[in-house]
């Protein structure tokens, strides 16, 4: 009985053993976790289907293609030869987690010996050697490069006057963030320029029904996108609650993939770094995407007179294939409208 | 140290224990007048007289049984059984009078008797004057069996077999008998094999000239073979086998002799029963079972030699 990777999300390819969590030689029964597997999206348990004993193939860290195999379950004897189960009783070693080298399969002393005395000396340390990527970190890497080599995109900027934004902060228990009123703000304008919140495909636009705000959680070494599902159906109090949920779990590295598919559009904010403006990549197929920097105590001309008020720069790349510089121009002016009177999307 | 032809090393021992023990004979068929047809003990009945070195009738089972009274009457006789082969003939005063003797005396006397005896293909001498029949005594209590591969070994335990109170059987192989050496040691110990080549990945067991085909082996291959020459079959030196498999953990045993039966079952059986701890691997490289062929190509082929082994040793160790 095989056990193999399994397909944990529609755009998985492989996964990465984070860590078994049942030990070869162990007996399994449906339903028990065996692994925990790091997808393109997110770290997943994994439970066995059938019953057995177990006998893993694929190493923690390990990454595997869906479908290849990373484990048996079986009656469970070790194929080793006498001398290697000596050794590794003596030893108390695990034979099963012993990498076997015999002409059928059977762990030989050496690699008993080999397991005990470790891996294999490492190559001398070098500031230049690469680290192995993780598989988010390498589905990144191509939706990232995929996205500047294939979509045409052109950035806008607007300057937004965030004084009635505060000052609704001000007056209610546990605020929202400035992120939560940006991510309800773009989900109302979304709402109304369904293009901005479709996908270019070569066949034709795709419209989405839903307005799903991705928002951009950066975590240990990866960047995690979970997604605010209807958010313009949402109150901002609702959206506050949900974003921190997601962002604590996509830190924590327990988000599941559902709570990262389907975004129709994203938020990304550096504005907590104090960057005070930036541009994004858009992840495709989305249509764009909106960079948010910091409020800052800015000095501004109002009714012809220098003036001191807290200023947000947002910055919206779109995809040109699809969203026109006047489309996305309208997009852009209608979310800093919402954000400059929030009163608008709070009705 | 000056070299010694193998059929000259023979002859020496026969020669010196001859003139150190009056009580030992030699004879045999064509050994005497003509020097034996494989021409190693011309010139012993000149030295020694026709009546301790004389030729005999073709009749193998009376010579045995000569050489059984001759033994059981005060004399050491060496009796030559001029092809391996033979042996069958002389089965039974072998096997069932000089063997039991001991035993059937209640240990009031032994047999000291040495057969010496010509074995082993290669030779172009076809299927019944080819075989190395070790394996038809090899199950017998009360023999001895010694096989040696060098010139100093076949000396050295041939004085030691005559000088032993039970019967020995001790067998030269034809292939051997123009091989050079070093002159070794004035005996050997019956029962002690000999590390010839030390090596860490696999012990190779063999006797005769299946240690120089094992020497030239191992020298092709990449493993570190250690070989031990067992010298004799039988008593066997399991503690030198079992030392050594405990440092390499593989054993192969080659033998010139048919797979089923052969006295290599018996050290894999040895090894296996007392050492399994120490394996990782275990296996034997014999001929197959068939008489020997007569055609030269076909001859070669059946044999293990060097180039088998070697392929029996790259096949199973990776």
């Amino acid at each position: 009985m095989t056990v193999t990777m399994p397909r944990l999300s529609d755009s998985m390819q492989e996964g990465t053993i984070v860590r078994w969590l049942k030990r070869s030689g162990e007996t399994v029964a449906p339903g028990d976790v065996l692994a925990e597997i790091e997808t393109d999206k997110a770290t997943m348990e994994y439970e066995a289907e059938s019953d057995g004993v177990l006998e893993i193939v694929a190493a923690e860290g390990a990454t595997v293609a869906v479908g290849e195999l990373i484990a048996r379950l079986g009656a469970g004897r070790v194929r080793a030869t006498p001398v290697a189960r000596r050794l590794a009783r003596e030893l108390g070693t695990d034979l099963a987690s012993i990498t076997p080298t015999g002409r059928r399969g059977q762990v030989m002393k050496h690699d008993v010996l080999a397991a005990v005395n470790g891996a294999p000396t490492p190559p001398p340390r070098d500031a230049a050697a690469a680290t192995p990527l993780t598989a988010t970190q390498r589905t990144i890497a191509i939706r990232m490069a995929k996205s500047r080599a294939s979509v045409p995109d052109f950035d806008l900027e607007v300057e937004i006057d965030m004084t009635a934004c505060l000052a609704l902060r001000k007056q209610v228990e546990a605020p929202p963030s400035i992120n939560d009123f940006v991510i309800k703000a773009c989900a109302v304008a979304l709402r109304e320029h369904p293009r901005v919140n479709g996908a270019f495909a070569a066949d034709g636009f795709a419209i989405h029904d839903e307005v799903n705000v991705g928002i951009a959680v950066a975590t240990d070494d990866a960047l995690l996108v979970p997604v605010i599902r209807d958010a313009d159906k949402r109150t901002i109090r609702d959206i506050a609650a949900a974003s921190r949920e997601l962002a604590k779990r996509a830190r924590e590295r327990r988000i599941e993939p559902r709570d990262l598919e389907h975004a129709t559009f994203t938020v990304s904010n550096l504005g907590m770094f104090g960057v005070t403006r930036f541009t994004a990549v858009i992840d495709e197929p989305q249509a764009a995407i909106l960079a948010v920097g910091a409020v800052q105590d800015r000095v501004i001309a109002r009714d012809g007179r220098p003036t001191v008020a807290p200023m947000l720069t947002a910055t919206l790349a779109a995809d040109h294939r699809i969203v026109y510089g006047a489309d996305a121009a309208r997009f852009l002016g209608h979310v800093r409208d919402l954000l400059q009177n929030p009163v608008r999307m709070l009705l | 140290m000056s070299e010694v032809e193998f059929r000259d090393a023979i002859k020496q021992a026969l020669d010196e224990e001859l003139a150190r023990d009056d009580s030992v004979i030699f004879f045999g068929e064509d050994v005497a007048k003509p020097g034996g047809v494989f021409a190693v003990t011309g010139g012993l009945q000149e030295t020694h007289g026709e009546s301790r070195v004389f030729d005999t009738p073709i009749a193998e089972l009376a010579m045995a049984g000569a050489a059984f009274g001759a033994a059981i009457t005060g004399l050491r006789p060496v009796l030559e059984i001029m092809f391996g082969d033979f042996l069958a003939l002389a089965m039974d005063s072998l096997v069932n009078q000089s063997a039991k003797y001991w035993y059937i005396s209640n240990e009031q006397a032994s047999v000291p008797l040495v057969v010496r005896s010509a074995v082993g293909a290669g030779g172009r001498f076809g299927a019944i004057h080819s075989q190395t029949p070790i394996a038809w005594f090899h199950g017998v209590p009360g023999l001895k069996i010694v096989a040696p591969s060098t010139p100093g070994d076949a000396k050295a335990l041939l004085k030691s077999a005559i000088r032993d109170d039970n019967p020995v059987l001790f067998f030269e192989h034809k292939r051997l008998y123009s091989t050079k050496g070093e002159e070794g040691p004035e005996t050997l110990p019956l029962g002690a094999a000999n590390v010839v080549r030390e090596g860490t990945d696999l012990t190779l067991v063999t006797a005769m000239v299946g240690v120089h085909d094992a020497l030239k082996a191992a020298g092709t291959v990449e493993q570190d073979v250690e070989i031990i020459d067992l010298r004799t079959i039988r008593p066997l030196d399991l503690e030198t086998i079992k030392a050594s498999v405990a440092k390499t953990n593989r054993l192969l045993v080659v033998e010139e002799g048919p797979s089923t039966g052969g006295w290599s079952n018996g050290v894999l059986a040895q090894v296996t029963e007392h050492a399994i701890e120490d394996l990782d691997d275990a296996w034997r490289l014999t001929t197959g079972d068939a008489p020997i062929p007569y055609s030269p190509s076909l001859e070669d082929a059946f044999l293990p030699g060097a180039e088998a082994i070697a392929a029996s040793i790259t096949e199973r160790i990776r």
